[in-house]
């Protein structure tokens, strides 16, 4: 809708008045046959009710406006006016192309954003200013985030109830497939990679470690050790079909050619090195996974991989 | 009510101000509150028709959605044509309807009515009585609306045949105004019009 014509200086020639709100036209468009020039909320409400020019009444579609010639346009911008804020004090005159500019820094607009110099940080309104009290706000802020914690917290609950909803369906299918590749073929060919994926992706969501100490290896854990051992791989989300074969290769009898006495281990020092070592979570122990190790000699590995258990010197 | 509605409707009482129709007599118009929303305007009957010399009020309503929407505009004072009707005095012009456009203001809707006591347009009729009496009898049609603004309007020219008419059923105890519209439905026929005011 236009602008106020009692805010403009001097005379203002009727070509620049919209026939609609009757105000100076604002954002002007006009009529393609006709040329008669409107605001474009106007022109663009009054077509939403009945699409015709409203001085001569042709046809017109919102699609046919047209911008109005760029003499019009000049015409407008040198209109001279008065700030939107006269009433809070602004007295500047501006041009009409000025006026957009002028508006979003003027220092009489009552809503200019403004920082609160006394602490709390917040931006605004500088006619809510001299209300403004920063505990009661920062307060409201407050409750305001925690209702948002509230509602995150509800959903990641929901979220988890669902994500253990799949993991039982994934169980239930994984159980299925086990069933199913015993007479199928092309099922165990799926099966073995999906159970190859899922030691891939467990591994990779394990962290690397370093062992300082490799004399420190308890070469014959005893069962309370291997229990501990084995309980923290399952709670790191090993994979159930792997869990018990690991945990038989954590003790010397099941280890490669390579490792299997105390002399070859001595023989083959330099060469653990060359092994990657995931952390077993808590424990002194690593995990030398095959998947992550098919650059190691056979001689040195295991399906599928070794569990070595140390006295310390795991980092 | 809604900023774009009162600023057309200050605009334009500033422009009919200094319009010359203003300061030739042909209509008036004036605000009725101070939201902008009610008006009355005034038309004076146009020359060599029978509405002559008669001052017409209008009630004339301004919708929030003006000028999106037209001014309800209907007569205060009775008038006999065919396009308003005698009873409510709701008027039938295409422009307050399906007509209007959003550049038309109340000047030009004023003028329009004033274009319509000049010429009515009997087959779009807003009073069915009136309209037929145009139709088929046309003389009694213009001293009937002629009587109308003789009595309703100020208008200056009596027609004393009917105001005796009137006269006869008011001392039979009949009220004047419904004496009157008994008469000029029946085109001034008295037996008529007793009958069927006493049936
Ligand atoms: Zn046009
Ligand atoms: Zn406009
Ligand atoms: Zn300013
Ligand atoms: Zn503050």
């Amino acid at each position: 809708m236009g602008f106020d014509i009692k805010r403009f200086q001097g005379d203002v020639d009727e070509e620049l008045i919209c026939p609609i709100c009757s105000g100076v036209l604002e954002d002007p468009m006009q009529a393609p046959a006709c040329e008669h020039a409107f605001c474009r909320a106007c022109i663009t409400e009054w077509i939403s009710r009945q699409p015709t020019c409203p001085v001569d009444r042709q046809a017109v579609t919102v699609g046919q406006l047209r911008a109005v010639p760029r003499i019009l346009r000049n015409l407008l911008s040198r209109l001279c006016t008065s700030c939107d804020n006269v009433p809070h004090g602004c007295t500047a005159i501006l041009k009409l192309d000025s006026l957009a500019n002028h508006l979003a820094e003027c220092e009489y607009n009552p809503k200019r954003p403004m920082p609160c110099e006394a602490g709390c940080g917040l931006v605004i309104p500088k006619d809510e200013l001299a209300e403004h009290n920063c505990v009661r706000e920062l307060r409201a802020l407050i409750a305001t985030q925690q209702g948002k914690l509230t509602d995150y917290q509800q959903e990641l609950a929901e979220q988890r109830l669902v994500i253990n909803e799949h993991k039982r369906e994934l169980a239930l299918l994984k159980e299925f497939m086990r069933a199913m590749r015993v007479s199928n073929p092309a099922m165990r060919a799926l099966a073995d990679q999906m159970e190859r994926e899922e030691v891939v992706r467990w591994a990779g969501s394990l962290a690397r470690a370093r062992v300082t100490r490799w004399g420190g290896m308890i070469s014959t854990p005893d069962d309370v050790l291997q229990m501990m051992i084995k309980r923290s791989l399952s709670e790191s989300g090993c994979p159930l079909h792997i869990i018990d074969d690991l945990m038989e290769n954590c003790h010397e009898r099941r280890w490669p050619p390579g490792l299997s006495s105390l002399e070859t281990r001595q023989n083959n020092r330099r060469l653990y090195e060359k092994y990657v070592c995931k952390r077993v979570p808590g424990k002194q122990a690593v995990l030398v996974l095959q998947c992550d190790n098919t650059h190691v000699d056979e001689h040195m590995m295991v399906e599928p991989g070794l569990v070595m258990i140390f006295a310390h010197g795991i980092e | 009510m809604a900023n774009i509605a009162a600023k057309r409707v200050k605009r334009e009482i500033k422009e009919v101000m200094k319009s010359e129709e203003i300061m030739g007599g042909a209509f008036k118009l004036e605000l009725i509150n101070n939201s902008w929303t009610e008006l009355q305007g005034e038309i004076t009957g146009p020359p060599d028709t029978p509405y002559e010399s008669g001052k017409f009020l209008l009630e004339i309503k301004v919708p929030e959605t003006y000028p999106f929407n037209p001014p309800k505009i209907r007569f205060i004072t009775k008038i006999w044509h065919p396009n308003v009707s005698s009873v409510t005095g709701a008027i039938c012009l295409d422009i307050l309807k399906d007509q209007w456009a959003a550049a038309l203001t109340l000047r030009t809707v004023l003028l329009s009515i004033q274009a319509l006591l000049s010429e009515a347009e009997p087959d779009d009729p807003q009073d069915a009585v009136v309209a037929r009496q145009y139709k088929e009898y046309p003389s009694i049609f213009a001293m009937t609306a002629t009587h109308w603004t003789n009595v309703y309007a100020e208008g200056k020219k009596a027609i004393v045949d009917y105001n005796r008419r009137v006269q006869v059923l008011l001392e039979m105890g009949v009220e004047e105004h419904q004496a009157r519209v008994a008469l000029s439905t029946h085109n001034w026929n008295l037996e008529v019009a007793t009958e069927e005011l006493f049936s």
